[in-house]
């Protein structure tokens, strides 16, 4: 019996991951599925705005992109702050253009070139080292 | 402590509402004018879910093994760095939008490990729509699926007007599960993070607005029931609609600290004309210790335009033929 709830609970959970997203905008209706992108460069400024935080990055050719994100209040709840992205910090991010054809993508996955996640990399805010974790690795 | 009277306040809902309330208790902290102070920042995530999954049928509450397996599940199910090869389709992909670091959906159900927030009817599903709103609810979806013409195209909440937890009434949802209430005689305000909405409802049983005057948020008027605060919400438009309810809604929300730490967050949809029965919801509220943050919608809000810059951009591309 209890083997058949575990069943039915994880048959539950996977259900429930298939509901569409709830965020402020569609994203389907700003982006393209059929346009993934890869984008190597360096921050040239985060707006921390709502209702989604913008991460404009150039990359090799000189081009500046923008990347949407998310609310920054979730991140402000965790404790980064406007110094948690700073401008010349170098990321990777693996998203999808806007359906326009502009240099705008949603930021599906943000992580630093060494692969850790964006703002979740350390036991601290995971931006560059900012001072505030004294267990941060310089 | 504090689950024990959480889980007793809820068990008291299930077969009956009202039940929380207890009359002539002053023993809730109190304003300097004598209200109960239901002032705070109140945060209202949780795993719980609106409705039971069909799955679980007549099974309301989880055993403690059954909740750590949901729970572990449920994160697991809702980590947003799960990319296509992990299942998702590629549309799927461009639905979950940004890592998991942007989202802030809580990690525990509600203390008394309940399967669904609605409360009543007992088997924790939201009654069925009557005909007519199934056809406005249709006509909705359509309308959603076209490419907009104009930002009015689009829903409420991606123009900014209403957040789409914010309510009335509030759900726990992706992010920004916070409200914050102020009292002052004669008034309470209710103050949500998520578009930075502020309802301040007059405490004196008057009446509501005239019929024809019809509201974004409703029309909302209070009054103590006990150590309950109760606020009703008529007046609302055609324009808004929550989970199928129509301009026709009675909202009633019932607001009880039933801790220091916690506040027991009632309401009940009475929609006739939308549902073929109320139905109610209990939702946990806890206590932050952090502030609220702004959440000055309109004035980032990049993605609207975008949105008109995608559409036209679709336009001209099925205009040459590249989009049947």
């Amino acid at each position: 019996m209890r083997r058949n709830i575990t069943i039915v609970l994880a048959g539950v959970v996977m259900a429930l991951a298939t509901v569409p997203v709830v965020a402020h905008h569609a994203f389907s209706a700003e982006f393209d599925a059929n346009r993934p992108i890869h984008l190597e460069g360096k921050v040239v400024k985060m707006e921390w705005i709502n209702p989604h935080a913008w991460v404009h990055l150039e990359i090799a050719d000189g081009t500046v992109w923008m990347v949407e994100g998310g609310t920054p209040n979730t991140l402000l709840r965790r404790g980064f702050t406007k110094n948690s992205l700073l401008p010349g910090t170098e990321i990777i991010v693996d998203g999808y253009q806007a359906k326009d054809g502009s240099d705008k993508g949603n930021g599906r996955d943000l992580t630093f070139k060494d692969g850790r996640k964006l703002f979740m990399g350390s036991s601290g805010t995971g931006a560059p080292t900012d001072g505030r974790d004294a267990t941060e690795p310089e | 402590m504090k689950r024990f009277v959480f889980v007793v306040a809820v068990l008291c809902l299930l077969p009956v509402l009202p039940a929380v309330a207890q009359p002539g208790d002053t023993s809730a902290p109190r304003t300097p004018w004598g209200d109960p102070d239901l002032m705070g920042v109140w945060d209202f995530r949780s795993l719980t879910p609106l409705q039971r999954p069909s799955a679980l049928a007549d099974k309301a509450v989880l055993t403690l093994e059954e909740a750590a397996t949901y729970q572990r599940e449920r994160v697991a199910a809702l980590n947003k760095d799960r990319r296509t090869g992990d299942g998702l389709s590629t549309a799927g992909d461009v639905a979950n939008a940004y890592n998991e670091f942007w989202w802030d959906y809580g990690k525990e159900l509600t203390d008394d490990r309940r399967t669904s927030l609605v409360v009543d009817p007992t088997n924790g599903r939201i009654p069925d729509l009557t005909a007519v709103a199934a056809d406005r609810r249709a006509d909705v979806r359509d309308a959603r699926r076209r490419d907009a013409w104009s930002p009015v195209d689009r829903g409420v909440s991606e123009r900014c007007i209403l957040g789409f937890n914010a309510g009335p009434p509030m759900n726990p949802s992706a992010y920004n599960n916070n409200v914050q209430i102020f009292q002052a005689p004669g008034y309470v305000v209710l103050f949500n993070e998520m578009v930075h909405d502020s309802r301040v409802v007059p405490i004196d049983g008057g009446p509501h607005l005239p019929a024809h005057v019809r509201q974004w948020r409703g029309d909302s008027r209070g009054h103590w029931d006990g150590e309950t605060l109760v606020v009703e919400s008529t007046n609302f438009t055609d324009k808004t609609s929550f989970s199928g309810s129509g301009p026709g809604l009675r909202l009633v929300e019932r607001f009880t600290r039933i801790e220091d730490d916690t506040v027991l967050y009632e309401y009940t949809v009475d929609d006739p004309e939308s549902f073929e029965l109320p139905w109610t919801v209990a939702i946990q509220m806890n206590v932050s210790a952090q502030p609220l943050f702004e959440y000055a919608c309109h004035e980032g809000n990049y993605g609207m335009a975008n949105l008109m810059e995608s559409a036209r951009a679709v336009d001209r591309q099925t205009a040459a033929g590249g989009i049947k």
